[in-house]
């Protein structure tokens, strides 16, 4: 009987082989909502809720699938998208491998990629990926102009021991090391930690002046309760992975003043009015706090949204050149999407060309600092 | 052996599969592919040896990691990334199982978890390995100048592996040293004591799996051209061993099985779950999870079973007669076999065998009595070096063996039944009386997978044939040895005996739970032995069953010998009356 | 590195070495009554943990209607096999015993979250959630198959692990939680500065060893415990049935891990996934202990504890790597120490 179960399923599988394509776009989309990435995943995957269903009068499809923040999965995942649904574009994933591994397949594949996530593969591997978060380094170098700005010369780094911490440690000594801020020590701590004393003792011992954490989300409250506990007064900096309001949940008073770079619509509504990015982040923090509750907003949804905003300024132009599912409307949404128009997303302001495929500029950073419970703009 | 026709149908599906299947199906099946390796790695090490390995996935680790730095950092070739991964594995596979095997079974998955832990913390912080972004950019393979980089043909590649690895572990488990690795689980005594390095073998099979997941690491390699840490952490290595416990970790084909089942169904599951349920969440981990429990709440050896059982069954011949085994050269009658010589062991406070000395000569049948408890079996298990000495010294054909273990004791030329029936209850008649002969061959694991051994092999599988034929059980070749009944159960360890062409014979209760005509037929076959130069030494119960066969009867109390002499004078010595009665004659 | 440091390093590893021992005691426990590897033990922190922070937030967490479930499905489990009538006629008075505790749980859960204020009442709704787990599990995953090969059983276990695990992430989301601080009490003795949370860890945790040291050795259930993880069989033939030494043993090991995870609650951030790392380090622990005695799993966490918070120290990038590599000098001095192997023979 289970072996005969077991058959029907097998026969089902070779049966639903095979897919649709039409006068419809298909967005296929791979992130990770479980596994160790689940935290940033499942704010990534709520910002489809606010993604309209057509553009230009075209219906649009999303085929979300789900990886568990593995790369072998996501790498599945992709290829499904692009053989079974036949995907006009790719997007995700959540962690870096995850999308390093799919960025491999758009290019294989020639399908264009919107990576949610930083990837690690060189520019020139890069022709058919087009990415959204801020560069690393680009935030990190915010941090370092603060630090400058208040006479700064030592810094202790602690970070999660993931790609994550990597990033960020490697984006701080880019920029840190022509400002002549040293590095004076470097620890790793992994998320499921139950204590970094260790870390933070030897932290202590080299006496810096500030403090950067490469943590993320509210795994990056940990080291500045240590920090403040062990009466350390100095300033303490964050990055972009961390900004949410768990994060202040979780760290309670010790995280008061804990400053992070960010993407505008974390602190849209105390922009000037004069910023470039202002009415379309404060529309989309409304539009996602209103289904999410107050104070839901994020970055990891922005990334999302703005991946969508990308899309939806490239597609009309590709609409012309070909039909939705095939390859001509793949090349034609790349070459749309390359073509230098600038698309003012809730992180900032895109222009994305042939040799850019990232186009932000300082506009996309903000410094956010927690104040009385809240992440607001922090005042130069 | 078995039908040869499900094999037969399954290869030609996987052979025709690139034609039926869509393109993703293609690649699900390399996935599926890769995982089977791994899973078939697991089957040899958890189904068959009874031993098991959380930490699979770190081995596949090494393979990838090994030929994505081979590659893209040196630029040599795929083949020598092959090379370094196998090595690394190997030696890596040999110090854990070195380090763990000795111990009880618990503590290889428990050595493998923190295995796997460690490896994928060390993936992660080594620069060289590209920290936890890992290494892109690894080439694909390359065969005669065939870029191997599409899904079809990455799908052949991986399945012709499967296919030879499959064909190489079914040749291995149908061989001299298959039958060894089957007895690791839960019947090392016995083998010890025919011959079989049992601790050896463990850490072969270890190392074999662990290179079958490291084959699979570099085809993963090539074939995703891209490594980090994070599909190589353990819950990597707890779905491989889920796939071989669901398909069925007793057989081979249950690693294809596994694989194919856990990869389908997480991709239908999500498909389907978040309609069925509308909400976030890991669903799939928990679906796996009470499948796994409720299946192994049914039975332990997985579902390929029950396809086993729909499948039409092959008819099953004698092994065809070869050349004879070549035979011990036979003792002259009387000649000093066996000197006892005041051997005492005790277990903590008690004396289970004390101050006790015997001599045995060549060419006899000598019985060896006592009340429960005398210590009769305790002198088995001294003679044949399953337990140490306490005191005291064993000759056997003059060269001290007390300080010796059953396998080098077994080689002299002594073989023993157990007293509970000690045999695989569900390998045939015939497997388990090949198993006594162990010794008289000598392929090892690498010919027996190529099927070099083959002359060898049925010289061993007709002495096995002859001997069950010589004891009686020549009608139940191909019978599971468990559906015997219990007294052919024991007649089936004699005949396990006979196969290692023995000089002693140590007989523990051979008679129990046989009929008379069947007892009649045990003591004929015990005299043709003798004739035949064969000394016996066998414990007993009946004292009519001994008084027509035995030449001599031992009788032994409180780990004492208390009478020795022909049966008749044994059995009116007042002191054996009085043991055995407790009464005073 | 002065004595600062080494008391300051020293603290920490006893904090967090008592937490690990605690957990070692729980899994020699468990495995040498019913010969399990208790690997979803961590997952019992996690919820006790984040049950807590849930209560703390006025929210009834999850983790009530998994037992409430639990009842249900256990009463369903000893139903399976009886006769209609006779089941039927069981129903009630089953209903009322395995029902009774869940639904107690439930309740005063619903009026602990009403009231976020009072950190006893949450404290005894936790353990009273998270404690009937464990037998609940036992009697659902294990005792079905309670003579399988330790093999199985820890297959099984792995399992339960994932299914828990799971489960934990429904309940409680992706994100970390952290409880508010029992005290935030802290005084300085010489250099150090010691909170009354880590005295409070090292407290609670002897507190529970000499308890369970009592348990053991003067009351009737423990000297039933001892008796089972000594002579299986033996103690079946004095009346002990290993179903209910299973239960007790997993109950036990349930409100330890419960304790456990009172205790990390307010000095962590726990993620639904946090307790499987954390049990390990309590399986290592036990390792050194042979999974067999009490004595060497506590000094084995200790061990951990000082490991973990030197390596975090001087190496923090490969901590993990270090402290689960402390296995392989551990195992290679019991092979080296063991004669012989001591793998069990089927007869």
């Amino acid at each position: 009987m289970r072996a005969s179960w077991v058959t029907a399923l097998g026969l089902a599988g070779l049966l639903c082989a095979g897919g649709a394509s039409g006068q419809e776009i298909t967005i296929g989309v791979t992130m990770g909502t479980t596994g160790p990435g689940a935290s940033l995943g499942i704010n990534y995957k709520n910002a489809f809720q606010l993604m309209p269903n057509a553009i230009d009068g075209v219906p649009i499809k999303y085929v979300i699938l789900e990886d568990g923040s593995d790369p072998t999965a996501a790498a599945k995942n992709a290829r499904q998208l692009v053989a079974e649904n036949h995907v006009d574009a790719l997007m995700g994933a959540v962690s870096v491998p995850s999308t390093t591994q799919i960025a491999l397949i758009a290019e294989e594949t020639k399908t264009p990629l919107i990576a949610l996530a930083p990837v690690a593969l060189p520019p020139e591997k890069l022709g058919w990926v087009f990415i959204v978060p801020q560069p690393v380094p680009l935030m990190m170098g915010a941090v370092v102009d603060d630090l400058k700005s208040k006479s700064i010369k030592t810094v202790g780094y602690i970070g999660f021991s993931d790609s994550w911490g990597d990033l960020v440690l490697k984006a701080l000594k880019q920029s840190a090391d022509p400002a002549g801020i040293k590095i004076v020590d470097e620890e790793r701590y992994a998320r499921a930690d139950t204590a970094v004393t260790g870390q933070i003792v030897k932290i202590l011992i080299a006496k810096p002046d500030a403090v950067v954490v490469g943590g993320s989300g509210t795994g990056g409250a940990l080291p500045q309760i240590a920090l403040r506990d062990r009466g350390y007064k100095g300033p303490v900096y964050h990055n972009h992975g961390t900004i949410n309001r768990e994060f202040i949940k979780v760290g309670g008073a010790a995280v008061d003043g804990a400053i992070a770079p960010t993407g505008p619509l974390m602190v849209a509504e105390e922009l000037p009015d004069s910023h470039p990015v202002k009415k379309v982040a404060v529309d989309f923090d409304q539009a996602y706090e209103k289904i999410f509750g107050a104070g839901s907003r994020n970055a990891f949804a922005g990334y999302s949204y703005d991946g969508f905003l990308l899309l939806k300024a490239a597609i009309p132009a590709a609409l012309k050149a070909g039909k939705p599912g095939t390859p001509e409307f793949r090349q034609a949404l790349r070459d749309a999407l390359e073509s230098g128009q600038a698309v003012v997303g809730v992180h900032g302001v895109y222009t994305q060309t042939k040799s850019d495929h990232i186009g932000l500029d300082g506009r996309a950073v903000v410094l956010a600092v927690v104040d009385g419970g809240a992440w607001r703009l922090l005042k130069k | 052996m078995k039908a040869r026709l499900p094999p037969m149908i399954a290869i030609a599906a996987i052979a025709a599969a690139p034609l039926l299947l869509s393109d993703y199906y293609i690649i699900l099946m390399n996935y599926i592919g890769l995982a089977s390796l791994v899973a078939l790695g697991l089957v040899l090490l958890t189904g068959v040896a009874g031993l098991t390995s959380f930490g699979q996935a770190a081995f596949v680790g090494l393979g990838a990691y090994a030929t994505a730095v081979v590659t893209t950092r040196y630029g040599w070739s795929p083949w020598l990334g092959l090379a370094v991964g196998m090595t690394l594995t190997a030696t890596a596979a040999l110090f854990l199982g070195f380090i763990t095997l000795r111990l009880s079974d618990q503590y290889l998955p428990l050595g493998t978890i923190a295995w796997g832990i460690s490896i994928y913390f060390a993936f992660g912080n080594l620069v060289f390995l590209g920290e936890h972004s890992g290494i892109p950019g690894i080439p694909p393979l390359s065969l005669f100048g065939w870029t191997i980089d599409t899904g079809w043909r990455l799908y052949l590649v991986i399945w012709l592996v499967v296919l030879l690895a499959l064909l190489a572990a079914r040749n291995l488990l149908d061989s001299r040293i298959g039958r060894a690795i089957r007895t690791l689980n839960g019947h090392a005594r016995m083998a010890e004591s025919f011959g079989v390095d049992t601790g050896r073998l463990k850490i072969i099979v270890f190392v074999y799996s662990a290179l079958l997941a490291s084959l699979a690491g570099w085809l993963y390699a090539h074939f995703l051209r891209y490594v980090s840490p994070s599909p190589f952490g353990i819950n990597a290595g707890i779905d491989y061993l889920f796939m071989a416990v669901i398909g069925g970790s007793g057989h081979i084909w249950g690693a294809v099985a596994g694989a194919s089942i856990l990869t389908l169904m997480r991709e239908w599951l999500k498909d389907i779950l978040p309609h069925l349920l509308g909400r976030n969440g890991n669903y799939e981990i928990i679906v796996f999870g009470l499948l796994v429990v409720l299946l192994l709440h049914r039975t332990s050896s997985g579902l390929m079973p029950f396809l086993v059982r729909m499948l039409p069954g092959g008819r099953l011949l004698r092994p065809v007669a070869a050349a004879p085994l070549p035979q011990r050269p036979r003792l002259a009658r009387g000649e000093t076999l066996l000197a006892i010589d005041r051997v005492s062991k005790s277990f903590g406070a008690i004396g289970a065998v004390r101050e006790l000395s015997f001599e045995l000569k060549a060419g006899g049948i000598v019985g060896l009595i006592g009340p429960n408890g005398a210590g009769k079996s305790t002198v088995f298990n001294l003679a044949t070096g399953l337990l140490p000495v306490t005191a005291g010294s064993i000759m056997f054909r003059g060269q001290r063996i007390e300080r010796l273990g059953s396998r080098e004791i077994a080689e002299l030329g002594i073989a023993r039944t157990f007293q509970h029936p000690n045999l695989l209850a569900d390998r045939s008649a015939l497997e388990n009386a090949a198993i006594g002969a162990h010794l008289r061959g000598e392929a090892g694991l690498i010919a027996a997978s190529l099927r070099l051994e083959r002359a060898e092999e049925a010289r061993l599988r007709d002495e096995a044939a002859r001997q069950l034929e010589r004891v009686g059980l020549g009608a139940n070749l191909h019978d599971a040895a468990g559906s015997l009944p219990l007294g052919s159960q024991r007649i089936l360890e004699i005949a396990r005996a006979l196969c290692a062409d023995p000089l002693l014979l140590l007989l523990d209760e051979p008679a129990a739970g046989l009929r008379h005509l069947e007892k009649q037929a045990l003591a004929a076959l015990l005299r043709d032995l003798r004739d035949d130069g064969v000394s016996i030494l066998l414990v007993e119960h009946d004292m009519n069953f001994l008084m027509g066969l035995a030449d001599r009867v031992l009788v032994m109390e409180f780990g004492r010998l208390i009478a020795d002499g022909p049966p008749h004078a044994v059995q009116s010595d007042p002191a054996v009356l009085e043991a055995y009665l407790g009464v005073a004659a | 590195m002065n004595l600062d440091i080494a008391l300051w390093l020293s603290q920490d590893a006893i904090t967090n070495g008592a937490v690990y021992a605690l957990l070692a005691i729980a899994l020699v426990l468990v495995y040498t009554v019913t010969r399990i590897i208790f690997v979803p033990q961590g997952e019992f922190i996690s919820f006790a943990a984040l049950s807590l922070a849930s209560l703390q937030a006025g929210q009834v967490p999850g983790t009530v209607y998994l037992l409430i479930a639990g009842g249900i499905l256990v009463v369903a489990a000893d139903s399976v096999g009886l006769p209609r009538a006779v089941a039927l006629q069981r129903l009630p008075g089953r209903l009322i015993r395995q029902m009774a505790l869940p639904l107690a749980a439930g309740g005063i859960a619903w009026w602990s979250a009403s009231r976020p204020d009072d950190l006893w009442l949450q404290i005894v709704a936790t353990l009273a959630i998270v404690t009937p787990l464990g037998p609940m599990v036992y009697r659902l995953a294990f005792q079905p198959i309670a003579h399988a090969s330790v093999l199985v059983l820890l297959i099984v276990a792995v399992a339960v692990h994932y299914v828990l695990t799971g489960m934990g992430l429904v309940f409680f989301g992706g994100e970390g939680l952290r409880s508010n601080p029992y005290s935030s009490l802290s005084f300085n003795v010489g250099v150090l500065n010691v909170t009354a949370q880590s005295l409070l860890i090292v407290f609670a945790s002897v507190t529970l060893m000499a308890a369970l040291w009592f348990v053991f050795e003067r009351t009737l259930y423990g000297k039933a415990l001892n008796a089972t993880a000594i002579n299986r069989t033996g103690a079946q033939l004095i009346g002990v049935s290993p179903s209910f030494s299973g239960q007790l043993s997993f109950a036990l090991a349930a409100f330890i891990a419960a304790i456990s995870g009172l205790l990390i609650a307010p000095t962590t951030t726990v993620y639904y996934d946090t307790g499987f790392l954390i049990s390990l380090k309590g399986f290592v622990g036990a390792t050194v202990g042979g999974m067999a005695s009490y004595p060497l799993a506590v000094v084995g966490s200790l061990l951990v504890g000082f490991l973990e918070a030197g390596s975090s120290f001087w190496w923090s990038a490969f901590k993990d790597s270090l402290v689960f590599t402390l296995i392989v000098p551990v195992l290679l001095w019991r092979s080296l120490a063991t004669p012989h192997s001591e793998g069990d023979e089927r007869q």
